[in-house]
């Protein structure tokens, strides 16, 4: 009996470790409880099995490579060893769902402004776009013409690409008006230019400068929100999805005047509506390690359930939620291995 | 401040200097030469560390001539690598992300590597405070204020009491997977996926109670090999 409640102990303090954020020291009067609470707190940080084995995997890979190959393999066996288990091919964990009308056009913009790839296209009884998939970049698009349920929704997007300048004018030539040149005095500090295109969606078309992105690579594709009140986002995402807010910066009345939030290998911008740039309340495909725990802790977050979970018949468990600004958010984990 | 550099700061940095540091120790430990000492065996009263390093060097040259033999070094390291890692970083992810540039870089970098007799594992660390300060600035890049990021990468010269630590995190990591399998199973579900007892129990079709009598079990049987193993 007495090791029985010794299990019961010692569950009760896992318990609290694993809730709390920080490793709380337990003052505990038990020795013996307190030394495997010892053990307890360094197994909260064992590595997954699925990353060792999938890290070894890449560096074979990498090293069964001729060295020619190099850095960008570096780059793509990097991500994989974390994308294994629960990212749908192709897709990172954040890819903006742009609902625009007509889609099909909106695909030819993609290609011709951006070198877009059509990976597919699903075309519902009517013809129009039910569901495509854009690549940009080491990123995606996904593009749909809507229906009555999910109207159309425009949305703003970041893209890095390597001349920032030609991208802008290939926009323009592609019927989008200018908010401004690329031009290397944004705050960013990268070379930064602005446009709309003809079917509302904004473009943030850039390259860094003065820093050098990490072995996982640039991410092409960054949704950006502007939101009324965006610090309310960061604690949501946090809550929901896992999010770490990176790089947050403030301006003088408190507001958010830029931040970047990474879920899992990707990252999103937000900040505080301003001028021109106004809330726009788009769709966001999120892939996470479990969508129920995550469309649960949306809810709790306050956000409103648009689809509970699914199995989807496309392979994915799958949810939806709307979010408190407006933006609704596509919850998945995919399920094919 | 962004988060990343915070639990850097807390962690109290990554500099660690001294006359007493593991490197130098280890230096002088393995400066007399390794290769022959290996050939004789360990049985003459070479210490275990620098047994340790020659074998090692074997290893890294072995690598150096053919990449693919860089396996054994990730098998000898990945868990000292990790216990570093995760010890200075916020989340799983960047954990996982940071080892996994640590890794890349050390295959990348080998060519370049020169046996000096520090150990190997001090070169990988090395590289992971570099990734880690390297990862907090990418965090903080954008509008990046000056006073928090570092001027440079620090230099890393570990203490040999932050050594053991992470030696003792590394072993505790390897044993798990010595754990009889279905205790193992409750450690996984429990601490890396944060799993409740309910939840493992319906998974296991066991009762809570059996889940944390697992639990328990899996925890002793860890702290007894830990106490055992090593003096």
């Amino acid at each position: 009996m007495v090791k029985r409640s010794l299990a019961l102990q010692l569950d009760e303090v896992v318990q609290a470790m694993l809730v709390s954020l920080q490793p709380r020291p337990e003052k505990s009067p038990d020795r013996e409880l307190a030394a495997l609470m010892r053990v307890g707190q360094v197994l909260r940080e064992l590595p997954r099995e699925e990353f060792r084995v999938a890290l070894k995997n890449n560096l074979q890979r990498r090293a069964s490579m001729s060295e020619s190959t190099a850095t960008s393999k570096v780059a793509t066996g990097e991500t994989e060893a974390r994308e294994v288990h629960y990212l749908r091919p192709g897709l990172t964990s954040i890819t903006p769902y742009v609902i625009v009308r007509p889609a099909a056009q909106f695909i030819e913009f993609l290609k011709s402004a951006f070198a877009g790839v059509e990976r597919m296209r699903m075309p519902a009884p009517d013809g129009s776009v039910m569901h495509a998939e854009v690549a940009v970049g080491n990123g995606a698009i996904e593009v749909s013409d809507g229906n009555e349920e999910y109207p159309t929704a425009p949305g703003a997007i970041h893209l890095y690409v390597d001349d920032p300048d030609a991208t802008y004018a290939r926009t323009l030539q592609g019927g989008a008006t200018s908010f401004y040149a690329p031009t290397d005095d944004h705050p960013s500090g990268d070379r930064w230019g602005a446009v709309k295109d003809l079917f509302g969606n904004h473009w943030y078309i850039a390259k860094p400068r003065g820093w050098t992105p990490g072995p996982e690579g640039l991410r092409s594709v960054q949704p950006y929100l502007h939101l009324r009140e965006a610090h309310k986002m960061i604690p949501f995402l946090e809550a929901a999805f896992g999010a770490e807010a990176m790089g947050v910066h403030k301006s003088p009345q408190g507001t958010v005047a830029h931040a970047t939030i990474r879920i899992g290998n990707a990252t999103l911008e937000i900040d505080e509506a301003h001028g021109e740039f106004q809330p726009m309340p788009c769709h966001l495909h999120v892939y996470v390690p479990d969508t129920d725990a995550a469309y649960a802790r949306a809810l709790q977050a306050g956000a409103t359930s648009i689809e509970a979970p699914r199995n989807a018949p496309y392979g994915d468990r799958a949810a939806g939620v709307k979010d408190a600004f407006g933006n609704s958010w596509f919850i998945a984990t995919y399920l094919g291995r | 401040m962004c988060a990343s550099l915070q639990s850097l700061r807390q962690g109290g940095g990554v500099t660690f200097s001294g006359a007493g540091s593991y490197i130098v120790r280890a230096m002088k430990a393995t400066r007399r030469p390794a290769r022959k000492r290996l050939a004789r065996g360990t049985d003459e009263g070479v210490s275990g560390r620098a047994a340790r390093g020659a074998g090692e060097r074997v290893l890294v040259e072995a690598a150096q001539r053919d990449p693919a033999e860089f396996e054994a070094l990730y098998e000898l390291h990945f868990e000292r690598v990790y216990a570093f890692v995760a010890s200075r970083v916020r989340d799983r992810a960047t954990a996982e992300d940071v080892t996994s540039e640590v890794f890349h870089k050390g295959l990348a970098g080998l060519p370049s590597y020169e046996w000096r007799g520090v150990p190997f594992v001090a070169w990988l660390l090395r590289i992971a405070a570099n990734a880690i300060v390297d990862h907090a600035k990418r965090a903080a890049r954008e509008f990046p204020a000056p006073d928090d990021l570092p001027e440079q990468a620090l230099p890393l010269d570990l203490q040999a009491s932050e050594m053991r630590a992470i030696e003792y995190r590394a072993q505790l990591f390897r044993l798990v997977g010595q754990l009889p399998q279905v205790q193992k199973q409750v450690v996984y579900e429990r601490f890396v996926e944060q799993r409740s007892i309910t939840e493992i129990a319906q998974r296991l079709g066991k009762t809570p109670g059996a889940v944390k009598q697992l639990q328990l079990r899996a925890v002793q049987n860890l702290r007894a090999q830990m106490e055992g193993g090593h003096g």
